[in-house]
């Protein structure tokens, strides 16, 4: 009885999974359609391109990542199975990328520059892309960017898994099931983790917001640990 | 503006009721935890004001932006795969011979094993007819003379004495 239970239960999940239009899509795939193919990547290039590059913090290198996640749908093509939504499955492809692009940064201990002027290429210190900004664009359009930069740095000082689960539920507005399968974490841990970077993002944002003290610069990066298990 | 790293306290933990009010923002609470919820925000100020700042911080992150790729992205990356997956194919076929030849190999080996132990089961398996014959050589040898003694048990008087294995040594 509970073979047959859980045969019913499969066979549903698939059946709900063949109503996503872009399973059907990846089936095509599957069949080596690469008009299928080109659909997909025009449908989530962006999005996979904005939750990379609010990991990364860096275009070129998300857009280089965002290149690796689809060789990788590729490849995998022959051995897709439909269980889930496609968008679950991708951002789990997402996800693995960006924790292994991450990790080989640790590992490269690369340093992010301070750059005496606003046109350097890599990570600006914050402070001085504000003050570089000031004099160029009209005061509502500078209180956009500036807004803007206080949140994307409010943004990376959550760490990887805390700005991954956010970038999901923000972006994606997937579920908490949704991204645990993303990112192989239970739905309670999910649930933890964004607790968790929701009352960071507080923090950091409203000294900003009541009194204006925006906060630490760009270079700094909360102490990134691969195994980081308190966010479980 | 300061330089100093913030203070990173990774014991910092949001309590339970944070979590309730986080999960009922994300619409993922059951329909006992929305009613638990909805009643302290009904009857607790406080709770209230955690829920708006918790949902304020969070709003702000539309102030972020969303990327865009044009068509070029589209292109440059299909060209990509496609290389990639023409390499793939070049792999498997140089692959193919060295697959064939292990496979032979394996096979033949495979046969190889099988024999051997088929024929080791047949040993030990099947008795060996001839060797009946061979455990009774001696007295095969001397069956003319030992029909002239018709009594059994003198026969057995003169094995046990060890005379038909002294014979078979002599021969030897």
């Amino acid at each position: 009885m509970v073979g047959i239970a859980l045969a019913v239960g499969e066979s549903s999940a698939r059946r709900q999974a063949l109503r996503d239009p872009d399973v059907r899509l990846m089936l095509e795939v599957r069949d080596d359609s690469a008009a299928a193919f080109e659909e997909l990547m025009l449908r989530y290039q962006g999005r996979a391109l904005t939750v990379l590059e609010h990991l990364v913090g860096d275009r070129d290198q998300a857009e280089d990542l965002t290149q690796e996640v689809f060789l990788r749908v590729y490849r995998a093509r022959k051995s897709y199975v439909p269980g889930a939504k496609f968008s679950t499955w991708l951002f789990t492809i997402v996800n693995n990328v960006a924790s292994n692009a991450l990790r080989t940064r640790i590992r490269r201990r690369e340093v992010r520059l301070r750059s005496p002027d606003a046109s350097s290429s890599g990570p600006i210190v914050m402070e001085r892309a504000v003050q570089a900004s000031s004099g160029q664009m009209p005061a509502r359009q500078l209180d956009k960017a500036e807004m803007r930069d206080v949140v994307r740095l409010a943004l990376a000082s959550l760490n990887e898994r805390q700005r991954m689960a956010v970038l999901l539920s923000k972006f994606e507005e997937m579920s908490y099931a949704d991204i645990a399968e993303s990112m192989q974490l239970s739905p309670q841990a999910v649930k933890s983790l964004l607790s968790r970077a929701r009352v960071n993002l507080r923090e950091v944002l409203e000294p900003y917001l009541e009194h204006g003290d925006r906060p630490a610069s760009a270079s700094w990066e909360p102490p990134l640990r691969e195994d980081q298990h308190e966010d479980d | 503006m300061s330089h100093e790293q913030p203070e990173y306290d990774p014991l910092a933990e949001p309590g339970p009721l944070e979590e309730q009010l986080v999960a009922y923002l994300d619409g993922e609470l059951d329909e006992q935890g929305i009613a638990q919820i909805e009643h302290l925000l009904a009857t607790d100020p406080k709770v209230r004001e955690t829920l708006l700042r918790l949902d304020r911080a969070w709003s702000l992150l539309d102030r972020l932006d969303r990327m865009r790729l044009d068509e070029q992205f589209t292109r440059t990356t299909v060209e990509m795969v496609t290389v990639a997956a023409e390499e793939d194919v070049r792999q498997w076929e140089q692959e193919v011979p060295r697959r064939r030849r292990r496979r032979w190999l394996v096979g033949g080996m495979g046969l190889l094993g099988a024999t051997v132990a088929g024929f080791l089961m047949v040993a030990v398996l099947r008795p060996d007819p001839d060797e009946s014959l061979l455990q009774d050589l001696p007295v095969l040898e001397d069956l003319d003379e030992l029909r002239q003694i018709d009594d059994i048990k003198f026969l057995q008087l003169l094995y046990e004495e060890g005379l038909f294995a002294k014979d078979a040594a002599d021969e030897a």
